[in-house]
């Protein structure tokens, strides 16, 4: 009998013992919730995400440290607000990580904004969500739709391009993207003498509105598109011979999609902030690290997650513990990432971050970037962004 | 805007027209004869272009993908038949449309689970990739070979079915199958047939428009529906219906695209509803 | 025609406990997935009240939905007015939007009206999906949930929310099994057996249907209200057409015409979806081979099956009334 006790005594003080270690490790950890798509037309984005953000946790050596949690957006709206709920108040996280579209993340900011969860946007870019509908709670590593495209604008207006003729998809990114454009652009002194909009995800052939930007008689044809809109575009502009010059949002011609593209692809300028062959030691080490784990290219999502997983490191660092104590320290991280120098602007929680122009150009029988020149530290106005 | 100009847009809708042609003759001619509305049409359309996009990689040569590929396909059809489409011919149309939709879902995460979830291109032939001049307008050749390979499919097809020993068996199936089995017409080796046609149709509408649109998982998806709304405009069932179909929906959407840009997004299903509520069986309903 | 059989009844009731149960004692996020199946419940029912009653597959029952949850949103938080009165307006322009599709389209049939349907439901999702006054694409926010302090319930809460919405989907079943045995749901059954019969009997029955549609489109407003008032948040993402074959393959897994079905099937897909995907994300092939197979085996669903070996054990008793899901092909 009392053999048993014993055996029972310790084994109760065993778990007990257990219990606490587990939570006293449990409070020295950060949960972060991983809110991406992997499912549907941007599942490949929330992988590169996903990729980038495991990578620099695990570079760093922190795995032990932070515990992630991964749930699906599906790309539908009020998914993304349910899994944002169950990821704050069912596995209570500290910080969620991600978001690819701006539909889910305007689903969110108001949840986010009242439950006081930091959340850290490693994609959606909507102006607004770093604009009008800031939140203290709501920090941006990723671009803002403005930022990728307003610089190009400047650029081609100095750099001899008087007109030009825009065409984008047909919905809320689209025309924030080219609205950018052409304020930067006609601000400039340059002309945007046509524009139209495309059905999204709708339109297969892009024969009509090409035939349409070349009769225009414009010195060039901006675009934003991506994905395999991007693929469509660019591969049927060049089967066109049109001769006036295909300019673009970076994503246009993503190193994602450009093997797709092929030879259409030489030959096009565009804007983005992350490229990779960017001469620098920092983004060396990353894509070394990067091709050495998943045995391909990174792309500029693949950075955003990097990025997402680094801030979140340096706010940790800063004395970020909890929600509140996370929160308050995202808005000010600053340091050297693939990017370049990056840092947090507190004035809108958006990003600050070189904007890169760049060319695709065939070397040594393969597609790859060449950088034209580089705007640095693009910065957002505040519009209308209060926190 | 001159004429070229015109000259290069009717071109434009001449090219979609052949495209949403070769994809919707295959569907509304297994409807006419086997009474089957097969959605997964679509998936197979998505399987040509994704298994040409393989093919060519390991070959190296677009046409060894532009041949095999459909035959890949067909196998793929076949397989279909035997499993799911022959047992579900009586079931009635709603269950046929749900076994299909099913399928779509299949399909869709057997191509993610194969080739990924990034979207993928195919090079076209080097001796098609530049452009040629007709009617006064430089045109990329690829495009003008996919108007011709349209017409040229048309054209077979309206001569098999006027003038062939099969194609009088096939109208005389579409009209009345039961006399036609009757008059010692071996039926369920002719549905098998057009069966296994119709989806060498979808296989080759999919590698030949995977180097002018890339291959996504979702193309299977976005591309049912203009198809369908091309079959059922046309009147589901009649050859006629496919040819007419197609170029009302290919033309309709390039000169809405350059003429009322804001409008093209709802042009296409405000005309379906016109055409359904004008005429409630398309404007070719099929015989029989 | 419909019969609120015994077993019916029971099932129902089940059913509800069970969500409730699951809502009460499971984790947040079980709230938040009966409150899914609560919406995509109600918009089965909407649907099988014209697919298994009318023989009308529509494929715009997404966008009746969606109408309903734009005009409520857009009463109240574009235009500030009160909630009630919002969601009131909200359920007008599902009814008005659906009569009109069903008056329209009240001369096709079969794969005709599905396509008929398709478009205007499409061209609804267009609509919204290009307005810049609404967000576009990304949709807006500011919806507030009913008040019902003044009986003591706090609708902010979750558990309470999701116990309203329990009360509206048993409302909603209740209402919709009044209207089909009524009048007008045996006229609705006889349309479809065999609508020239009808018409020589003196029924007009292209405004039956239409009819039809309007109140299907009334109870699919009520799902519309529920889920903008869930999400606090609204965009286009509700009337695509893809809505409207989701809520179709919940209606065929539980058993079409049966009313109790889509409860059922709801209950089914959406755990199912939640629980696969935990393993997987290649959910949607699992989603279509259960689809598949449910038809295979005698396209019953799974509520319809359970009923048909329960006639068939009884029938030696009592004479009990054919279940109307038999006929439908």
């Amino acid at each position: 009998m009392k053999n048993i006790a014993t055996k029972l005594a310790l084994v109760t003080g065993l778990c007990l013992n257990l219990g606490f270690t587990m939570i006293s490790t449990a409070s020295a950890e950060t949960k972060v919730g991983l809110l991406l798509p992997y499912t549907g037309t941007y599942a490949s984005l929330g992988n590169a995400i996903t990729e980038g953000f495991e990578l620099a946790i695990e570079e760093a050596g922190r795995t032990e440290e932070f515990t992630i949690v991964i749930e699906d957006t599906e790309m539908k709206p009020p998914v993304g607000l349910a899994k944002a709920r169950k990821l704050v108040y069912q596995d209570e996280v500290d910080v969620i990580a991600g978001v690819v579209s701006s539909g889910v993340l305007g689903a969110m900011r108001d949840f986010i904004h009242q439950s006081q969860v930091p959340l850290i946007v490693a994609n959606a870019g909507n102006n607004l969500a770093t604009g009008e509908n800031c939140s203290p709670y709501i920090v941006r590593v990723s671009f803002s739709n403005g930022q990728i495209n307003r610089p190009m604008g400047t650029w081609l207006s100095e750099n001899g391009v008087k007109t030009i003729y825009t065409l984008a998809p047909d919905y809320a990114a689209g025309h924030q993207m080219i609205d950018a454009f052409t304020e930067a652009f006609t601000a400039a002194g340059g002309e945007v003498i046509g524009s139209e909009f495309t059905p999204f995800g709708q339109t297969k052939d892009f024969g009509p509105y090409l035939t349409n930007a070349q009769a225009s008689g414009a010195d060039g044809i901006f675009v934003f598109y991506a994905g395999g809109e991007a693929i469509n575009f660019v591969k049927q502009y060049g089967s066109f011979n049109i001769k006036t010059p295909l300019y673009g949002s970076g994503f246009l011609t993503s190193p994602l999609y450009v093997e797709a593209e092929g030879d259409a692809a030489i030959g096009v300028r565009a804007s983005l902030h992350y490229i990779p062959t960017l001469d620098t030691a920092e983004n060396k080490a990353f894509i070394k690290a990067f091709q050495a784990k998943y045995n391909t290219m990174p792309s500029e999502y693949a950075v955003q997650g990097y990025d997402a997983a680094l801030a979140l490191m340096a706010a940790v660092d800063n004395g970020g513990v909890d929600r509140a104590t996370l929160a308050s320290q995202l808005p000010h991280v600053s340091y050297v990432g693939p990017r370049g120098p990056l840092e947090i602007d507190p004035a809108t929680n958006n990003i600050v971050q070189n904007i890169y122009i760049y060319d695709t150009v065939m070397e040594n029988g393969a597609l790859t970037q060449k950088i034209i020149d580089t705007v640095p530290a693009v910065r957002d106005d505040v519009a209308g962004c209060q926190m | 805007m001159d004429l070229s100009f015109w000259i290069l847009q009717f071109l434009n809708a001449m090219q979609y027209s052949m495209l949403l042609f070769l994809l919707s003759i295959g569907l509304t001619v297994i409807f006419g004869l086997l009474h089957f509305v097969n959605l997964a049409h679509a998936s197979l359309y998505m399987m040509g272009a994704y298994i040409g996009i393989s093919v060519a990689a390991m070959t190296g040569s677009f046409w060894a993908a532009f041949f095999l590929a459909p035959m890949f396909v067909t196998l793929i059809g076949a397989v279909l038949y035997f499993t799911l489409i022959d047992r579900m011919r009586t079931a009635g149309p709603m269950n046929q449309v749900l076994v299909t939709f099913g399928l779509i879902f299949v399909f869709l995460d057997l191509v993610r689970m194969g080739w990924g979830d990034i979207a993928l291109g195919l090079d076209g032939p080097a001796s098609l990739s530049g452009t040629t001049r007709l009617l006064g307008v430089d045109y990329p050749a690829y495009r003008l070979f996919i108007i011709a390979l349209g017409l040229g499919v048309m054209a077979t097809m309206w001569l098999v079915l006027a003038r062939t020993q099969i194609g009088a068996m096939i109208r005389a199936s579409v009209e009345n199958t039961n006399m036609a089995a009757a008059l010692g017409i071996n039926v369920s080796k002719l549905f098998f047939l057009v069966f296994c046609f119709g989806c060498a149709l979808a296989g080759l509408a999919g590698v030949a428009a995977a180097p002018i649109l890339s291959a996504t998982t979702t193309m299977g998806i976005t591309i049912l529906i203009p198809t369908l709304i091309v079959v059922v405009i046309g009147g589901l069932g009649s050859l006629e219906g496919a040819i007419v179909g197609s170029v009302i929906i290919g033309f309709m959407e390039t000169f809405g695209a350059v003429m009322i840009p804001s409008f093209s997004a709802v042009l296409t299903y405000a005309l379906l509803a016109v055409v359904l509520i004008w005429r409630p069986q398309g404007l070719i309903p099929a015989r029989g | 025609m419909f019969y609120q059989t015994k077993l019916r009844s029971i099932t129902l009731i089940a059913a509800l406990i069970f969500l409730a149960c699951y809502a009460s004692f499971g984790s947040y996020f079980a709230r938040e997935i009966v409150v899914e199946i609560i919406i995509l419940a109600i918009l089965a029912i909407s649907l099988d009240l014209c697919a298994g009653f009318g023989g009308m597959v529509s494929l715009c029952h997404g966008a009746m939905m969606g109408v309903a949850a734009y005009g409520f949103a857009i009463m109240s938080a574009k235009l500030g007015w009160p909630l009630f009165p919002s969601a009131l307006i909200g359920l007008f322009a599902a009814v008005v939007f659906s009569g009109l599709v069903g008056w329209v389209t009240s001369r096709t049939n079969g794969i005709f009206f599905i396509m008929a349907t398709l478009a205007f439901g499409q061209m609804a999702y267009t609509f919204f999906f290009k307005s810049r006054w609404l967000g576009g694409d990304d949709g807006f926010g500011g919806i507030s949930r009913f008040d019902l302090s003044m009986i003591g319930l706090e609708t902010n809460d979750s558990l309470v929310f999701t116990y309203i919405g329990l009360v509206i989907l048993l409302l909603a079943y209740g209402l919709t099994a009044i209207v089909m045995r009524s009048g007008f749901g045996r006229t609705l059954s006889g349309i479809h057996v065999n609508e020239d019969r009808m018409k020589a009997l003196g029924v007009n029955t292209a405004a039956h249907r239409a009819k039809a549609m309007a109140f299907s489109g009334f109870i699919a407003g009520l799902a519309g209200i529920i889920a903008a008032q869930h999400t606090l948040y609204i965009s286009p993402e509700l009337l695509i057409w893809t809505t409207s074959g989701e809520a179709l393959i919940v209606v065929i897994l539980g058993g079409l015409g049966t009313l109790v079905g889509p409860i059922i099937g709801a209950i089914l897909l959406v755990l199912m979806k939640h629980e696969i995907s935990n393993y997987t994300d290649y959910w949607h092939a699992f989603i279509g081979l259960v689809l598949i197979f449910t038809v295979l085996a005698g396209g019953r669903g799974v509520f319809g099956q359970i009923e048909y070996w329960f006639n068939k054990l009884t029938q030696k008793h009592q004479s009990t009334t054919k279940p109307h899901g038999d006929d439908h092909a």
